[in-house]
């Protein structure tokens, strides 16, 4: 098997614009739409819905299937439609076989999985093949598409960079 | 016709009087407004054919007759960059003319996904209202329990009464207290984020009992070639990323890192932002409309002082110029408290601030009194006091509430003695420059051509600004080049064709301060470059990401055109593009005579310090030649001495039949 690869998100350097989430529909369904994308950008807009006296946080994560090792949805699937892809390691609907019972819905503990009217049948996230178009077009760099053994590296390497430049500011302060 | 993809299919038509909605397929609302979609794409494109189908003669705009017109563009919520923009039209309440304003976060889209191209709202309704649009169905509610909220508000109170399944599902464009009382500069705000800002079309909404508008959509654009649309918008956005500075400065230390050395904002010629250090944003991060690459909100927590805990996702550039210059709040806490508050109250923070800035004038010079200011001392660099007249102003309290609430081409007719001589407008809109002949010559020539009065917006050159500020640090400091070097580089990644380039900066193509001094080729560029903004807001995208942003290395024609041509199939050109937008711009001008009887009479700085010679800037001990430059400017516009586009103009912009009946 060749080295699988998994999404990793760092909310704090989301922007929020969704580009992942149009990239995604317009790859896979071949239209755009925010409704019909298989990764999904959770959005808590703050500033939109709270007096001016209010704390509140402007928060945006991400929910996309995990790529699970363990995965629920295809020990639950009846009709045995999920396959792990060997060269991907993603988790794929096979659709001669899915029947649209959508179980592996119920098994899904992020709500990664979509229901798709048109087909009536299941669709969920598949890596775009090796190539996600959601990383593609990520302009701030909070996904990132990276070994599953390394998938701490993004969020320790900016915060190592965090500390440098706040050790830095603090002895320039100092100094100063 | 056949909807081209790319189109949502539908336009919305909503009738307040008896609360009805009409859908009507695009294609048949094209030919009831004679529109080809090839020619006029969307956003300002069909705004101003539908303002000029439907208004012939003047109205009052806070009539019902009025219409509120949202229109978005091919562009819009597909998988291209910028794709969250929309346009807002109605008639001006400042101006009686033509008004439209560009906004963004996700109403726009949303609308879209709904199945909708186009929103048309008209009449008024009896009692306080909003509409919610889901999908295809159209549901009147009733507003009367929202009406005196502010914008923040407003926005949690309607998406909790419509029970949204997700946090940020319904999308709320809404009008806030300065809307209700007509301030006639309010503009309304989507999402409490983005604001189709100097169109007034707030106080419209409130003239109709609107409220708001909300919008649920689940639907999808179908696109003509999916992955080449995104192959195109992937390479046009990594070349813009890469080739602009200014994202990496504006993410790390927000936008006043273009206020210290691509604007100049100067009064007294000093730089607009002294200290480098303080001016940086302690933001969190910056936060973007739907894919863009380069985000320009920044979302902000004050820390200490007065406004400790203050969160606002904002930080832009009109407001802390602004803030600085007019109103003379130096705090960053102050800065982003004015903003904060302005947004909720539903002002235009260019209009707002130049009204106060002029009634300080006025009160110095002892035009206004305290009897007319309601006891109120009137200077710059006090926040509290800017904050209280900006709440009189949106609740239209007191005699100076009242009086600037109208704006100040308005309130200087009332008040006379001199007053209009020191009024910052154009055809009745305010323009943001304090002094404009120390400004450059470009921007200031965009706020006497401008469709909507007294703007900066629909032509927005920003390259003699880059060379004014004297002691500009940024680029050595952030980028080790220098000014000059980053602008060299930038004119050769400029997506104009070489001729036009050669005509505009010579044969050596060589910028720098000489050329910045001269008006040699300016007139020329400001032509291309409103071209340029009005196909931008006809796409509908954003003026942000593109060449006429920062260095002007964003996305130009040829990546409209080519990205256009993967969403709709179209072959669209460069030169093809170029024209849509000048056939945009000449009807908005067309409209404007044919309604107000606007000509080069109107292309005039009501305020007379115009006309004087400049104490500093480019123009020194100069008078700034704005006749010569106007004339040279209608010559390459095609238009005649009047200052109106002739009848061999319209021919070749494919619209000769609208110049019937009217004296050219």
């Amino acid at each position: 098997m060749s080295e699988e690869k998994v999404l990793v998100f760092d909310p704090h350097y989301c922007t929020g614009c969704m580009y992942c989430v149009t990239a995604c529909s317009t790859y896979n369904n071949g239209a755009t739409s925010l409704s019909r994308s298989r990764i999904h950008i959770v959005r808590h807009e703050a500033h939109a819905i709270t007096k001016m006296e209010d704390e509140d946080d402007l928060i945006f994560d991400m929910i996309s299937c995990q790529q699970c090792d363990q995965p629920y949805c295809l020990h639950l699937c009846p009709s045995l439609a999920v396959e792990r892809n060997g060269d991907t390691g993603a988790l794929m609907v096979n659709h001669d076989k899915c029947v649209g019972c959508r179980m592996c819905m119920v098994g899904c503990p992020f709500g990664a999985i979509l229901y798709d009217l048109n087909r009536k049948q299941v669709v969920k996230c598949e890596l775009c093949g090796g190539d996600p178009q959601c990383v593609r077009f990520c302009a701030s760099g909070a996904l990132q598409f990276v070994p599953k053994n390394l998938a701490h590296l993004p969020k320790r390497d900016r915060l190592a960079r965090k500390m440098i430049q706040l050790r830095s500011r603090a002895s320039e302060e100092k100094s100063s | 016709m056949t909807i081209p993809a790319g189109y949502a299919g539908n336009v919305l038509t909503i009738h307040l009087d008896n609360q009805e909605a009409n859908i009507l397929p695009i294609d048949k609302f094209w030919d009831d407004y004679r529109i080809n979609p090839r020619l006029w794409l969307g956003g300002d494109g069909v705004i101003t054919k539908i303002l000029w189908e439907d208004f012939s003669t003047a109205i009052e705009p806070f009539s019902s007759e009025n219409e509120i017109i949202i229109a978005t563009g091919p562009w819009t919520a597909t998988a291209a960059p910028q794709s969250g923009r929309a346009m807002l039209g109605c008639i001006d309440p400042k101006t009686g003319g033509f008004g439209s304003g560009s906004f963004g976060w996700f109403f726009p889209s949303m609308l879209k996904y709904a199945g909708y191209d186009i929103v048309i709202v008209k009449g008024k309704a009896e009692k306080p209202i909003y509409v919610f649009i889901d999908d295809r169905k159209v549901v009147f509610k009733d507003a009367s329990h929202i009406w005196g909220k502010v914008t923040g508000e407003t926005v949690r109170m309607i998406r909790e009464e419509l029970e949204e399944r997700y946090e940020g599902e319904i999308r709320v464009l809404s009008t806030s207290v300065a809307g209700e009382h007509l301030v006639k500069y309010s503009p309304p705000c989507a999402d409490g984020t983005s604001c189709p800002g100097r169109s007034g079309a707030g106080a419209v909404m409130g003239s109709k009992n609107l409220k708001a508008i909300a919008v649920r959509g689940t639907g999808e654009i179908s696109l003509h070639d999916p992955r080449g649309l995104l192959d195109s918008s992937y390479r046009a956005v990594k070349t813009f990323v890469e080739n602009e500075p200014m994202i990496k400065l504006w993410r790390e230390h927000g936008a006043t890192t273009s206020l210290g050395t691509a604007l100049d904002w100067p009064i007294s010629g000093a730089m607009l932002v002294e200290n480098r250090k303080e001016a940086d944003f302690p933001h969190l991060k910056n936060v973007g409309c739907l894919d863009c690459p380069n985000p320009c909100y920044h979302w902000l927590q004050i820390k200490d002082g007065k406004h400790s805990g203050l969160r606002h996702l904002g930080g832009h550039m009109t407001f802390l110029t602004v803030c600085l210059r007019n109103l003379g709040i130096q705090e960053f806490g102050e800065w982003i408290h004015y903003e904060r508050l302005l947004q909720e109250l539903g002002l235009d923070p260019a209009s707002f601030s130049m009204a106060f800035s002029w009634a300080v004038d006025c009160f110095e010079k002892g035009i206004l009194t305290l009897d007319d200011t309601d006891g109120m001392v009137l200077k710059r660099g006090n926040a509290e006091l800017i904050c209280e007249l900006a709440r009189k102003i949106a609740y239209r309290e007191g005699k100076l509430g009242n009086l600037l609430a109208d704006g100040v081409a308005e309130a200087s007719q009332k008040i006379g003695k001199g007053s209009e001589a020191i009024a910052p407008h154009v055809k009745g809109k305010e323009y943001i420059q304090r002094d404009v002949k120390i400004q450059a010559l470009m921007w200031s020539l965009g706020a006497l051509t401008s469709p909507r009065g007294g703007d900066w917006l629909r032509h927005h050159n920003v390259w003699e600004l880059a060379f004014m500020a004297e002691k500009r640090d940024t680029y050595p400091k952030f980028i080790g080049k220098t000014c000059a070097e980053v602008y060299q580089e930038s004119l050769n990644l400029l997506d104009m064709p070489e001729e036009l380039k050669k005509k505009i900066f010579g044969e050596s193509q060589k910028v720098n301060m000489e050329w910045v001094r001269d008006t040699k080729g300016k007139a020329l560029f400001s032509v291309w470059t409103e071209n340029l903004v009005a196909l931008f807001n006809s796409l509908v995208t954003c003026m942000f990401g593109s060449a006429t942003m920062f260095l002007m290395v964003g996305f130009g024609p040829s990546t409209y055109s080519e990205i256009l041509n993967k969403i709709t199939g179209w072959n669209t050109t460069y030169d093809e593009l170029m024209k849509i937008g000048e056939r945009v711009f000449n009807l908005q001008r067309l409209f404007n005579y044919r309604l107000k009887g606007w000509d080069y009479r109107n292309d005039t700085f009501a305020d007379k310090r115009a006309y004087e010679p400049a104490q500093v800037g480019i123009f020194k001990g100069k008078v700034v030649p704005w006749n010569e430059v106007l004339k040279e400017y209608y010559s390459i516009r095609g238009w005649s001495e009047r200052g109106l586009p002739t009848k061999e103009k319209l021919r070749e912009l494919q619209m000769e039949d609208l110049a019937n009946g009217l004296e050219l």
